[in-house]
C-alpha cells in the first residue's frame, strides 16, 4: 500500500527510519540536493498511508552514444516494509523514467557479499554484467558486481553480453 | 569543493604552471599553495590568474585584508579571463560577499559582450544573490545572441520568482501573464522541447489558478510527447481543483484497477465518492461511484480480482479507509460491520508482515475507545495465540508478536504488576528463541524475534514510570542489551538504548550506543533532540562539545553550500526544483537547533574548553526559528489516546523560549567583553547600553519564562525528554539575578562607575553563597537525571562567571602590566574593588568545592536484573554472554565525575590566578 511521489527536501528529515538501517548510507546534504537539482524524475519515495517512509530509490541518467543508460545510485526500504515487492516497485520507476530517456540499460553495483539483493535483482532480469575489484572502501574492500539489465531502446542486448574480467574502479565509467 | 575547474581552456604553459596551486588550494595546504603561487608570480608577475589563486590562499589562511586588497587590485583590471574570474568567485564566496561575484562578471561581459560562459556566469552570480530582474535581464541578453531554450526559461523562471515575491496581486498578476505569453509564444512556435519547460508552464498556470488551461494541456498532444505516458495521473489534482467528481472518480477507479496497490489513487477516488454522495441528483447510468454501497462494491471487487500472486494490503486498508470516512458523520457499521472486527481481519491476513501493526496504527484510533478495549484480546487472539503462546515458526513469531502489538495499541493500559509480568513472558519468550533457532538476525538483517525484546523494554519502562523505581528500567536495558548483540542492525533497539541510559541520566553509556547508530549529516539535525541535546544536561561536558562542534559544521558547510545548489537548478532545467530547493536553504538556515546547538556550545567552551575565551556565534537568531526534529522514531506502542497532538508544537516553542534565553545571556556576555576592551571609555558607552538593554530583556523573559513554563511534560519512552527550559526558569537557584548582577558589575566597572560594581559585587557574593546551599542534596537514583540537569545549570554559572572574572581582571590588572605590579601604585578606590572581586572570586571558588563534593556523592546504581537467572532457566544450550549494562553505567557515572573534577580544579586554579594585586599583602 503506498504513494509514489517525487522525493522533496523535507522528506530527508524523516528518512531516519530508513537511514538508520546500516547498510543504508546517510550522504551529505549536497549529495542528495545535487540529485534532486539533476534528476529530480529519478529519485522517488515510497510512502504508507500513515506518512511513514518506506523506501526511495535514487538514479541518474548518464553516459555517451550506445553508453547512454540508468543508473541505480541508492534503492533502500526500511526493515518494516520488507518483502511487499516494494523495491520491484520502485526499481520498475528507475526503469520506466530510463526507457522514457530513451536508455539503452539501466546499471547498478552492489555488494559481491548482499545476497539479498542480488537475487532480487535477479528476479528483476538484471545480470552480473562484471565484477568490480575493491569498488567498497572498508577493511577490508569489497568487490562489487556491476548488475545491467537491457531497455528496449538495445534491440540486440549488448549492453548485457557479460564482460568476463574483473575491472577496477578507475576502469568503470 | 574543488577550486580547480571543470575544465581548463589553456593546454600550454599557463595551466602547467598553475597545477600546483590548484593541487595544493584542493588538498588544503594553502600555505605551499601561497607559496607556489608567489613562485609563478616571480617568474610572470601579471599572471592574473595566479594572482587570483594567491588571494584565495591568503583568505583562507586568514590573511583577510591581503586577500582582499589583491582582489580589489585584479577587478580593477576589468577582467574577462575565465580561469581568473572563477578562481575570484570561489574567494568572493567563502567571504560571503557574492555581490562582488556580480560586479565582477558585470564588467566582464562589457569586455567581451559576445561570450556566452561569461554570461552565464553573470546570471549564475544574480541567481546567488536571488536579485530576480537582473536574473531575467542576463537570460533574455543571454537569449538574444544564444538562443537556445535553457536562456530562454532561465528568463520565463526568473519573471515567475519576480511574481511569487511580489506583495503587490496586480503586479503579480501582470508578471505571470507575461510569463505565460512567453511560453505560449514558444508553444505556437513549436519550439518546446523538454519536460521540465512543460512542468514550468503548469507551474505559471498554477499559480494563476487556471485549472482548466492546466488540464487542457496535460491532455494536448505536446504534453505527451513532451512527458510521455504520466497524463492521466495528472489530471488528478486538476479535476480535485475543478470539482469534476465524477471524471475523477472514473479516473481513480481505471487506475485503480492496474494499481490496487497505490494510496495515492485511492485517498482521490474517495474524496470524489463522498463529493458525489453530497450531490443530490443520483444518475443511476452512471457507473461512477456515488454511493457507500457503490464504493464497497468496488473494493470488494479488487480484492476478488486481485491478480498477482501476492496478497496486497491496498483494498483491505480502502476498506477500513471507507469505514473510517463513514464514520466522520453517521454510522458505518451497517454497511461494513463493526470497525473492531474489521481491524482483526486486517490483522489475520497479514500479521506475518512487519508492516501489519504500523499500517493498522491509524484505524486504531477511529475505533471507539470502550468497544475497542473491550474487545482488544480479541487481536491477541485472533490467529489462536495468546501471550504466553510458544510459537515454533519465525513466521509465527512475527505473527505473534503483531498480534500482541496490536492488542496492547488497542487496549487500556495496565497497571505496574501487569506490565512487568507481561515484560517478563516476553522476555522468557525472546530467551527461549536462542534454542529454537528462531534468532535469524545477521550483522546486516535483524529478525522478528527482536520484536518480543522491544516491546517487553516499553512494558518494563511503564512499570518504572508507574512505580517511580528505575529497577524495571535497569532490566530493559539489559535485555537491549542481548538482543542488540544478537542484532546488531536494530536501530529501534539502539535508540531505546540511547533513550533509557539517559533517562537513568548515564549520557556517557548512552553515548556507547549512539555511536554505533552512526548518526550524520541531515541525522544531526532531525535527532539533535535523542543524544546532542542530552549530553550536556547529564554533564557529559566534553562528549557534549565534541558532538555540538560536529552539528555546528553542518550547518556551517550547509550555509556555504546551499545557494548553489540553485544554481545546478537552473543549469540542468529543474524548474520546480528551485522553488523547493531555496525554501529548503532557508529552513535549514533558520534552525532552531542550529541556532541552540551554536549558543550552547559557546557557553559550555567557557566551562570545558581548553581557554577561557568566548567564540560567540557568527549567525544571527533567525526571526523565525524552524523545527526540524524527527520525533517519530522511536515506535511507541501505547494507545491512540496517549497520543499527544500538540506534543511537536509545544515542545518546539519550549525549545525556542530557552534558544532566546541562552541567546540573550550570551549576548549579554559578548557585549561585557566588547565594552571592557582597550578603546577609550566614550567609544564603548554604545556597548554598555546595549549591554543593559540585553540583559534586561533576558530578566524581563525570564520571569514570563518561569510563568509560563511551571507544568513540566509527562515523561514518555518515544519522546523527548522535558525541555531543559523547565529546569533552568523553575530552578530556586536564582538564575536570573545571578546573571544580570554579574554581567552589569563588570559592565559598570568598564565603565569606571566602582562604587556601583562595588555594590553589585557585594550582592553577587551573597548569592553565589546563598546558591551554594541550594544546589541539589541527597540525589536519590529516580531523579538523578532531574538532579544532573539542575547540576548541568549551575556548572554553566560557573564557566560564565569564571569569564567574567576574567574580564574584570583584564580591566584592573591587564596582563601588559601585571609583572611591573609593585611598581604600581594603587587608589584605595582601586583596592577597595578588588577587596571585594576577590571575595567573590574566593566564594566563586567554595562554590566550586561544594560542587565538586556533590558529584562525589551522586548515587550509583544497584545492578540487580534477573536477566542472568531466567537466561540460564530457560536457554538450556546457551551461555549468558555476560551483560554490559551493569560495567557502562558504573563506569560512565565514574568518567563523568572525573571529567568534571577535572574541569572544576582547572577552573579553581584558574581562579586563584586571577587574586587581584595587593589584597594579601603580597
Amino acid at each position: 500500500m503506498t504513494t509514489i511521489r517525487p522525493f522533496t527536501c523535507e522528506d530527508m528529515l524523516k528518512f531516519n527510519n530508513v537511514n538508520l538501517d546500516p547498510l543504508t548510507e546517510t550522504y551529505g546534504l549536497s549529495f542528495y540536493t545535487q540529485y534532486l537539482a539533476h534528476w529530480p524524475e529519478y529519485f522517488q519515495v515510497a510512502e504508507s498511508p500513515s506518512g511513514e517512509i518506506m523506501g526511495y530509490i535514487m538514479g541518474k541518467a548518464e553516459g555517451h552514444g550506445d553508453n547512454w543508460h540508468g543508473h541505480v545510485t541508492a534503492l533502500t526500504v526500511s526493515p518494516d516494509y520488507r518483502r511487499l515487492g516494494l523495491a520491484a516497485t520502485l526499481m520498475n520507476i528507475l526503469e520506466d523514467v530510463s526507457e522514457k530517456k530513451k536508455a539503452y540499460f539501466v546499471d547498478l553495483f552492489v555488494r559481491v557479499s548482499n545476497k539479498v539483493a542480488i537475487n532480487m535483482y535477479k528476479n528483476l532480469g538484471y545480470i552480473v554484467y562484471r565484477t568490480v575489484l575493491e569498488y567498497y572502501s572498508g577493511d577490508p574492500d569489497e568487490d562489487a558486481y556491476d548488475m545491467r539489465k537491457a531497455c528496449s531502446r538495445d534491440v540486440n542486448k549488448k549492453s548485457v553480453i557479460p564482460v568476463t574480467h574483473p575491472v577496477r574502479p578507475e576502469d568503470v565509467d | 569543493m574543488a577550486v580547480r575547474p571543470q575544465h581548463m581552456h589553456d593546454g600550454g604553459i599557463v595551466e602547467r604552471r598553475l597545477r600546483p596551486i590548484y593541487d595544493w588550494l584542493d588538498n588544503g595546504n594553502n600555505k605551499k599553495a601561497l607559496q607556489e603561487a608567489e613562485k609563478v608570480l616571480k617568474k610572470s608577475p601579471n599572471l592574473q590568474a595566479a594572482r587570483a589563486l594567491k588571494a584565495l590562499a591568503l583568505f583562507r589562511l586568514g590573511k583577510k585584508s591581503q586577500a582582499h586588497a589583491l582582489l580589489d587590485e585584479l577587478a580593477a583590471e576589468k577582467l574577462s579571463d575565465d580561469t581568473t574570474l572563477q578562481a575570484m568567485t570561489i574567494s568572493y564566496r567563502e567571504s560571503q560577499q557574492l555581490h562582488k561575484v556580480c560586479e565582477l562578471y558585470e564588467s566582464a561581459v562589457k569586455v567581451e559582450p559576445l561570450n556566452e560562459e561569461l554570461h552565464s556566469h553573470l546570471f549564475m552570480s544574480y541567481v546567488r544573490v536571488g536579485d530576480y530582474r537582473a536574473q531575467q535581464r542576463a537570460a533574455m541578453a543571454l537569449y538574444k545572441f544564444a538562443p537556445k531554450n535553457p536562456y530562454y526559461f532561465w528568463a520565463v523562471m526568473s519573471i515567475i520568482l519576480q511574481a511569487k515575491t511580489s506583495e503587490d496581486a496586480t503586479k503579480k498578476g501582470i508578471l505571470l501573464s507575461l510569463a505565460q505569453r512567453m511560453v505560449d509564444n514558444f508553444i505556437t512556435e513549436n519550439k518546446m522541447e523538454a519536460e521540465q519547460e512543460a512542468r514550468l508552464y503548469i507551474m505559471i498556470l498554477e499559480l494563476q489558478e487556471k485549472w482548466d488551461d492546466i488540464l487542457k494541456f496535460i491532455e494536448s498532444p505536446l504534453y505527451s510527447q513532451l512527458v510521455p505516458g504520466s497524463s492521466a495521473q495528472a489530471c488528478i489534482p486538476y479535476l480535485k481543483k475543478l470539482g469534476q467528481w465524477r471524471r475523477l472518480n472514473l479516473l481513480c477507479k481505471d487506475l485503480l484497477w492496474d494499481n490496487q496497490d497505490r494510496w495515492d489513487y485511492y485517498l482521490p477516488y474517495f474524496d470524489s465518492v463522498f463529493q458525489l454522495m453530497k450531490e443530490s441528483e443520483i444518475n443511476g447510468e452512471s457507473s461512477a461511484d456515488d454511493t457507500a454501497e457503490k464504493c464497497h462494491e468496488f473494493i470488494c471487487q479488487l480484492v476478488e480480482n486481485m491478480t498477482s500472486g501476492r496478497t496486497l494490503r491496498g483494498p483491505y486498508l480502502a476498506r477500513l479507509e471507507l469505514w473510517k470516512r463513514l464514520s466522520k458523520d453517521g454510522d458505518p457499521t451497517s454497511l461494513l460491520g463493526s470497525g473492531v472486527a474489521l481491524c482483526v481481519q486486517y490483522l489475520r491476513v497479514f500479521a506475518d508482515k512487519p508492516c501489519a501493526v504500523p499500517d493498522l496504527r491509524p484505524y486504531l484510533a477511529m475505533l471507539p475507545q470502550k468497544e475497542r478495549e473491550e474487545h482488544s484480546r480479541d487481536f491477541l487472539t485472533c490467529l489462536g495465540f495468546n501471550e504466553k503462546s510458544e510459537p515454533e515458526t519465525t513466521k509465527d513469531v512475527q505473527r505473534h508478536i503483531s498480534c500482541v502489538a496490536a492488542w496492547r495499541l488497542a487496549a487500556a493500559p495496565m497497571s505496574a504488576e501487569e506490565c512487568l509480568e507481561l515484560a517478563n513472558t516476553l522476555r522468557a519468550h525472546y530467551i527461549r528463541s536462542f534454542n529454537k533457532g528462531l534468532l535469524t538476525a545477521t550483522l546486516t538483517e535483524f529478525c522478528s524475534t527482536d520484536g518480543y525484546g522491544i516491546l517487553a523494554a516499553h512494558h518494563y519502562f511503564y512499570a518504572a514510570m508507574q512505580q517511580q523505581s528505575t529497577a524495571p528500567v535497569v532490566e530493559a536495558l539489559c535485555l537491549l542489551e542481548l538482543v542488540l548483540s544478537h542484532s546488531p542492525a536494530n536501530f529501534h533497539v539502539k535508540l531505546l538504548l540511547v533513550h533509557l541510559y539517559h533517562f537513568l541520566g548515564n549520557a556517557i553509556a548512552a553515548d556507547s550506543i549512539y555511536q554505533k547508530l552512526e548518526v550524520k549529516h541531515i541525522q544531526l539535525v532531525s535527532l539533535g533532540w535523542l543524544h546532542a541535546e542530552r549530553l550536556s544536561a547529564a554533564c557529559a561536558l566534553q562528549r557534549a562539545l565534541q558532538l555540538l562542534a560536529n552539528t555546528s559544521s553542518f550547518y556551517t558547510h550547509h550555509a556555504k553550500d546551499s545557494v548553489e545548489h540553485l544554481t545546478y537548478a537552473y543549469k540542468y532545467g529543474t524548474f520546480e526544483k528551485l522553488v523547493e530547493l531555496r525554501a529548503w536553504g532557508s529552513r535549514l538556515e533558520a534552525c532552531a537547533w542550529g541556532a541552540l546547538s551554536a549558543r550552547e556550545r559557546a557557553l559550555l567552551s567557557l566551562l570545558a574548553g581548553p581557554a577561557v575565551l568566548l567564540h560567540a556565534p557568527a549567525m544571527l537568531l533567525p526571526a523565525t526559528p524552524t523545527d526540524n526534529r524527527d520525533l517519530d522514531v522511536i515506535v511507541s506502542f501505547e494507545p491512540p489516546e496517549s497520543h499527544d497532538a500538540n506534543l511537536k508544537e509545544r515542545t518546539y516553542d519550549q525549545e525556542v523560549a530557552y534558544l532566546r534565553l541562552k541567546d540573550a545571556l550570551l549576548s549579554s556576555i559578548a557585549l561585557c567583553i566588547e565594552c571592557s576592551d582597550s578603546r577609550p571609555l566614550e567609544e564603548r558607552r554604545p556597548q554598555y547600553e546595549e549591554l543593559k538593554t540585553c540583559i534586561d530583556a533576558f530578566s524581563e523573559a525570564m520571569k514570563k519564562c518561569k510563568e509560563k513554563y511551571c507544568d513540566i511534560e509527562k515523561i514518555s519512552i518515544t519522546k523527548p525528554y522535558p525541555s531543559r527550559i523547565f529546569a533552568f526558569v523553575n530552578s530556586p537557584i536564582p538564575y536570573r539575578e545571578l546573571y544580570s548582577e554579574s554581567v552589569l558589575m563588570v559592565g559598570e566597572l568598564a565603565m569606571g562607575d566602582t562604587s556601583a560594581a562595588r555594590t553589585r559585587c557585594d550582592l553577587l557574593t551573597t548569592l553565589v553563597n546563598n546558591s551554594t546551599r541550594l544546589l541539589p542534596k541527597d540525589i536519590q537514583l529516580w531523579t538523578l537525571r532531574d538532579s544532573l540537569e539542575t547540576l548541568s545549570h549551575y556548572l554553566e554559572f560557573i564557566g560564565i562567571i569564571n569569564c567574567l572574572l576574567a574580564v574584570c581582571n583584564e580591566l584592573f590588572a591587564p596582563a601588559s602590566t601585571k609583572k611591573s605590579k609593585k611598581k604600581t601604585n594603587r587608589s584605595p578606590d582601586e583596592i577597595k574593588t578588588a577587596e571585594l572581586l576577590n571575595k567573590l572570586n574566593e566564594t566563586v571558588q567554595s562554590s566550586i568545592t561544594y560542587l565538586e563534593e556533590t558529584f562525589e556523592k551522586l548515587p550509583q546504581h544497584k545492578y540487580e536484573s534477573t536477566l542472568e537467572s531466567e537466561f540460564s532457566k530457560l536457554a538450556i544450550d546457551k551461555k549468558f554472554g555476560g551483560c554490559p549494562v551493569e560495567s557502562k553505567l558504573q563506569n560512565g557515572r565514574q568518567e563523568m565525575i572525573t571529567e568534571i573534577q577535572n574541569i572544576l580544579k582547572r577552573k579553581t586554579l584558574f581562579l586563584k590566578t586571577l587574586i587581584n594585586f595587593n589584597s594579601r599583602g603580597a
